[in-house]
């Protein structure tokens, strides 16, 4: 297998609520243009693209033939990637694995969603629709969300019987929760890519109201307008077409559980806080890249984090603490961007979600941090060796993993 | 220099006609399921291999991948595994009362019911607290016909 690298970035100038000057493939090709105008490399030197969003957002079911032309597809292979809110992750390691096996040697990667151009929560409901009609239909109440089967306030509703789970198994406290937030979100107002930017206290997440206790209002993602591209090559295009400042891509995983939240039909049997594929993917991609214990070898995490207990949780289910203790890590500031293992210096998806691009951007900032050219004031201020990324998504189940370096593996 | 957003594009608005769309399910294990609420019993399936019931039940168990069909009744009692107080509706405006909403594993099954906890202050309440099933006076065989969960 080759090695592959991450050789440039380019975001949307901005990921915001609402882009209502411009449409769904506009927005592509903005982040497509930048990644060009960073690299300086032009759409001839493309030898394939993969295309990431979520269908059901916008109801736009074949984005990567209607865009091919934005996106600097046409007369080229491409291929299209939705799993949920791995998306971007899987988008990017598809692009990996055209590399690594080496069919193709330089190869574009462009996710996106355009929240406004739907709705959230329409779409997310689009993910399980047969299953919710089949309840309907046997005695739901899918409006005042009361009796069996019923829950409320969307998806912070399901999230937040993971987060509950979460903190009964670690001993973490709701404040926790609260703390992780406002260190995102003052991470965050560092980000110019950043949707949600502003200086946030603990007193101000505390100030909002609990959408489903334990989680708040100031404890939820947004949902953003934005599109991120990226492009990989092998290890003979860097030397030929970069200064060799680059960002390998050494060991990836992602593995699936069974849905453990609304999987009504079949009945759910698993701990919607267990994360075991979390793990797997971990391992696997822990394995590919030699990492022997992830406490230690890690200078910084991209983590995917929804809600912002995810940030905690992942933490301990990727092997960065043992499980119980990344809420005291939180307390002694390990996680802030000048502390031991800065945790989503980016603000996470947590103040910035724009979908198909929000596990993308998890690996997309690694690298960005790995070479230097973080733009903006949440550029971490120590050297990156090695990087870890994460995605998640599906029904509460799909968990994907990325480890970046500034080296490249050594070939066996 | 800061990025200005340029002159706003054209909307169109559209509905999406979900009837249009006719979803067949798996439906032999909901309709053992809902049968039995007729009665007020809770009824799933169980593989013969692993032991693991299920509610409502597949006929292929999902961690053998083997055939099974052994019907098994389960008690209407359980213990809730997680849980979150609803404060507000599935379109985020507030509940006019909160509520609680539980993740309850039914005792003899390997499931994790969704169903409302009621009868109790919210504050109170706690991972591993017992609870029972309330059924209405009238069952119909739907969901509905557990009204709510209450703490034992």
């Amino acid at each position: 297998m080759r090695n592959v690298a991450i050789i440039g970035v380019g975001y949307t100038p901005v990921f915001v609520s609402k882009r209502i000057d411009v449409s769904i493939a506009e927005m592509a090709n903005e982040a497509a243009n930048a990644v060009f105008r960073n690299t300086g490399l032009t759409i001839d030197q493309i030898d394939a693209v993969v295309q990431g969003n979520m269908q059901p957002f916008e109801c736009v079911n074949l984005p990567y033939l209607w865009a091919s032309e934005h996106i600097g597809a046409v007369g080229k292979p491409v291929m299209r990637i939705a799993t949920g809110g791995t998306t971007g992750m899987t988008t990017l390691m598809c692009a990996y694995y055209h590399v690594a096996s080496g069919l193709y040697d330089v190869v574009l990667a462009v996710t996106w969603e355009k929240h406004s151009d739907g709705d959230a929560q329409v779409g997310l409901a689009g993910i399980v629709t047969p299953e919710i009609f089949t309840m309907v239909m046997h005695g739901l109440d899918l409006i005042t969300g009361r009796g069996m089967g019923g829950t409320s306030g969307g998806s912070t509703g399901a999230a937040a019987y993971q987060a509950l789970s979460y903190l009964h198994h670690s001993g973490a406290d709701p404040e926790h929760i609260d703390k992780m937030a406002a260190l995102e979100r003052s991470n965050a107002a560092l980000n110019p890519y950043a949707h949600l930017r502003k200086k946030t206290t603990v007193e101000d997440i505390q100030a909002t109201p609990f959408i489903s206790w334990p989680l708040r209002y100031g404890h939820t993602c947004p949902t953003t307008d934005g599109a991120t591209a990226c492009i990989v090559a092998s290890e003979e295009k860097v030397k030929e077409l970069t200064d060799g400042n680059v960002a390998w891509i050494i060991g990836v995983g992602s593995c699936t559980s069974d849905p453990c939240t609304a999987n009504f039909i079949e009945g759910q049997i698993t701990d919607p806080a267990e994360q075991e594929s979390c793990r797997i993917a971990a391992k696997k991609a822990y394995e590919m890249a030699g990492i022997e214990d992830p406490s230690k070898e890690f200078d910084m995490a991209e983590l995917y984090d929804g809600f912002a207990h995810q940030s905690l949780m992942y933490a301990e289910k990727l092997g960065l603490c043992k499980e119980g203790e990344a809420h005291k890590l939180l307390d002694k500031g390990a996680f802030n961007i000048d502390g031991e293992l800065p945790i989503n210096a980016s603000g996470g998806v947590f103040s910035t979600n724009a979908i198909g691009t929000s596990a993308m951007n998890r690996p997309c900032e690694c690298a960005l941090q790995i070479m230097g050219k973080i733009e903006g004031e949440h550029k971490i201020p120590k050297k990156i060796k090695k990087a870890l990324a994460h995605g998640w998504g599906g029904l509460f189940q799909y968990n994907s993993v990325m480890v970046l370096s500034d080296t490249p593996k050594k070939s066996s | 220099m800061a990025f200005q957003m340029g002159e706003e594009t054209r909307t169109f608005p559209i509905t999406w006609d979900v009837s249009a769309n006719k979803y067949k399910i798996e439906s032999r294990g909901l309709r053992i399921l809902t049968e039995g609420m007729k009665d007020k019993k809770i009824r799933g399936i169980r593989c013969h291999e692993c032991d693991t019931v299920y509610i409502p039940g597949p006929f292929y168990c999902r961690k053998c991948h083997i055939e099974i069909d052994e019907v098994v009744e389960v008690k209407d009692t359980g213990t809730v595994m997680s849980f979150a107080v609803d404060m507000a509706d599935i379109r985020g405006n507030p509940l006019p009362e909160k509520r609680i909403s539980a993740m309850i594993k039914l005792d003899d099954c390997d499931a994790w019911f969704i169903g409302t906890v009621e009868n109790m202050d919210w504050k109170d309440a706690k991972v591993g607290m017992r609870v029972k099933s309330i059924w209405v006076d009238e069952p119909q065989g739907k969901f509905s016909d557990i009204d709510h969960f209450e703490p034992i």
